[in-house]
């Protein structure tokens, strides 16, 4: 088809080439963004407005798109640490709703001494993620199994799970709604006095530093980096692969669970059906827009956070769906993956047809 | 029994139809080597186009045919991000789902629960009337039998004709299809395409023939099932069709149950053909099977002038 057209694998992009498609493909990504938005009745001129001045620099706004961040910076880590073992983990939304069973398990049967309350809920929350994602982990690891379909359907079945249990044993008989009875003053994070931002926060943040840390410091994470790499040379040169692979999945696994206790914890109060903030695909493009890097999935996780909160504002004001936000990172990701392509291969143009 | 027995099976394939048509078109694609993880996409902007035109009075045909375009039309951005561009097959999938879903989100917003009448059962006469097995055969509507045969044509494709043997050579070896002579990303980008238009079938089959009615998130997953099923079915379409009876029957199974007033842990009950899809797919990786059946090179973008 393209018979004139050569690709040539560059061995390296180059970190001006690299920067320059990134910065073409989020730019192309939003320009297509802001056409749909604009499509859909949404001003051209209230789009600034909206998108940044609304959600980042008034305080309401910005306390509502540090509340959505945090759990956001914890799913963004949960693709990314699972991502430097080439682990694919579409079921961020499953350990994330495990982690909100966990901890609401620990706070509706009052498990423990009060003072200790909340770190056994975050601590079960983890715990549950990181078992939750196991699965997969022992299949692929055992047998072969790929992880992509398994993560993916457990997702389905931690949902099931969830129903079962706010429909049913731990259902609220004060509340018409499907949710769990509310968490007493000992299990709820601390606000920290700017709108329903809470003491996760800084769960979250100190999260990005240590995997940062682990990622870049520590010689788990660079066994991770080179299995990631290649695992039958990383293999060859004597670095626990199998090892690397466990410790970062199920490390990823954990930082998801820890996602859904924060939730649950730190602004609902109490088990709800409405804890999943699409997760999955949401950490996984905060993990990419991040380039899999801890620190910059914490800038990554705020801009989504500031589209999210956003969207709740054109939901109101402009009659859009809450889609608009998944159409939006839809698009950015995919002209993202397009750009990539200028920045991996180099294109040469023959004069003439070669030869067959 | 024979009673409950009979309206069971005739309620299997509102159920197995969407997932027969959306994973024999993932098999198309899969066996020329691109991973579709779109389907769930495919399969709502399917549902929203045959709900839009079924409301708008085009008539139920020309709501299918417009599902099976915009099922294409969506599978065309993926191609060309991934078989012209060579993005990550998984990455770009994923994003394909976020488009389909966001985009019917947001365009379906004023079609939302606007019932409009959907596709009736065909009248086969007394055909019909066979114990047990009748309804289940003989009185279905038209689109689910246009299923069995688009299976029994993939099939056949893919086995017994010339192109089939290219197309699943690329899905192999791009490299050696290409040195003889196949035009690899043509055939990729065939294959997307393809199966773009059978997972918006499904989409309209959910919609034309099962809910009638457009709902957000209606697809429900069943576009990462059949995503299972593809392994499940070990990339063979025949198989497809015993896996999609096989998962629809699980399914149609709990609406029956509660009908006749059994009083069963509903969400419980509902994990059943997940667990079975992990079932399936462990016991695939314990025995083995999978590597053998597939595509050696599915998900790995061809370069012509990589070495290898």
């Amino acid at each position: 088809m393209l018979d004139r057209i050569t690709l040539e694998r560059r061995q390296d992009a180059g970190l001006g080439r690299e920067a320059a498609t990134f910065a073409g493909g989020l730019g192309l990504g939003l320009g297509l963004a802001a056409l749909v938005l604009v499509a859909s009745g949404v001003p051209a001129a209230a789009l600034v407005q909206e998108l940044v001045v609304q959600v980042f620099l008034t305080p309401g706004g910005l306390a509502q798109t540090v509340t959505i961040a945090t759990p956001l910076v914890l799913a963004g880590l949960a693709s990314a640490l699972a991502m430097r073992v080439r682990f694919w983990n579409i079921g961020i939304e499953g350990q994330l709703w495990l982690g909100a069973i966990g901890a609401s398990g620990i706070a509706l049967n009052d498990i423990g001494p009060e003072p200790l309350r909340l770190a056994l809920m975050l601590a079960a929350a983890a715990v549950l993620g990181a078992a939750w994602i196991g699965v997969p982990l022992v299949f692929r690891l055992r047998l072969g199994v790929s992880e992509i379909v398994l993560t993916l359907l457990l997702s389905n079945v931690a949902f099931l799970l969830l129903q079962h249990l706010v429909f049913g044993v731990w259902h609220d008989p004060a509340n018409n709604f499907p949710v769990s009875a509310p968490f007493d003053a000992a299990e709820r994070l601390a606000r920290l006095g700017l709108g329903n931002v809470n003491a996760g926060l800084f769960v979250a943040l100190a999260a990005a530093g240590l995997a940062a840390v682990l990622v870049g410091r520590t010689r788990l994470g660079f066994a991770a980096a080179a299995t990631g790499q290649n695992p039958v040379a990383a293999r060859a040169a004597g670095l626990p692969v199998t090892a690397a692979i466990a410790a970062m999945v199920l490390l990823s696994g954990a930082a998801a669970g820890l996602a859904g206790g924060l939730i649950v914890a730190g602004t609902e109060y109490r088990l709800t059906q409405y804890v999943g903030l699409n997760a999955t695909f949401s950490g996984i493009v905060v993990a990419f827009v991040a380039r899999f890097h801890p620190l910059g999935v914490v800038v990554a996780a705020a801009a989504l956070a500031g589209l999210y909160n956003a969207g709740a504002t054109l939901k109101v004001f402009y009659g859009l769906s809450d889609a608009v936000v998944v159409l939006i990172q839809g698009i950015v990701l995919t002209s993202l993956l397009v750009a990539q392509f200028f920045g991996a291969y180099r294109i040469a143009v023959s004069a003439r047809r070669l030869a067959a | 029994m024979t009673a409950f027995l009979t309206s069971w099976l005739a309620s299997v394939p509102t159920f197995a139809v969407p997932l027969l048509l959306a994973s024999v078109g993932l098999i198309l694609s899969e066996r020329a080597g691109i991973l579709s993880l779109g389907a769930e996409g495919y399969m709502a902007v399917g549902a929203m186009t045959a709900a839009i035109a079924a409301l708008s009075g085009l008539g139920l045909g020309v709501a299918a045919v417009a599902a099976v375009a915009a099922g294409a039309a969506l599978a065309l951005v993926f191609g060309i991000a991934v078989v012209v561009f060579r993005a990550d097959q998984i990455l770009a999938g994923l994003a394909a789902v976020a488009l389909g879903v966001g985009f019917t989100g947001v365009v379906g917003r004023s079609y939302l629960h606007k019932p409009f009448a959907g596709l009736a059962p065909l009248d086969l006469g007394r055909l019909a009337d066979i114990p047990l097995v009748g309804p289940l055969l003989f009185r279905q509507d038209l689109l689910a039998y246009v299923a069995i045969a688009l299976t029994v044509a993939a099939w056949g494709f893919l086995w017994r004709s010339r192109a089939g043997l290219a197309w699943r050579a690329v899905g192999e070896d791009p490299a050696t299809a290409d040195v003889a002579g196949v035009d690899v990303q043509a055939v990729q980008l065939a294959a997307v395409l393809v199966s773009g238009g059978f997972g918006g079938l499904a989409g309209a089959y959910l919609a034309l023939a099962g809910s009638e009615v457009w709902v957000d998130g209606m697809v429900a997953g069943r576009g990462w099932i059949a995503l299972a099923l593809v392994i499940f079915a070990r990339w063979d379409p025949a198989r497809a069709l015993l896996g999609a009876l096989v998962f629809g029957g699980v399914e149609a199974l709990l609406p029956r149950l509660m009908a006749i007033g059994v009083a069963v842990p509903v969400y419980l009950m509902s994990m059943l053909p997940y667990l079975l899809t992990i079932v399936v797919l462990v016991a695939a990786g314990a025995a083995r099977v999978r590597r053998l059946a597939e595509p050696a090179a599915l998900a790995r973008p061809y370069i012509r002038q990589d070495r290898r």
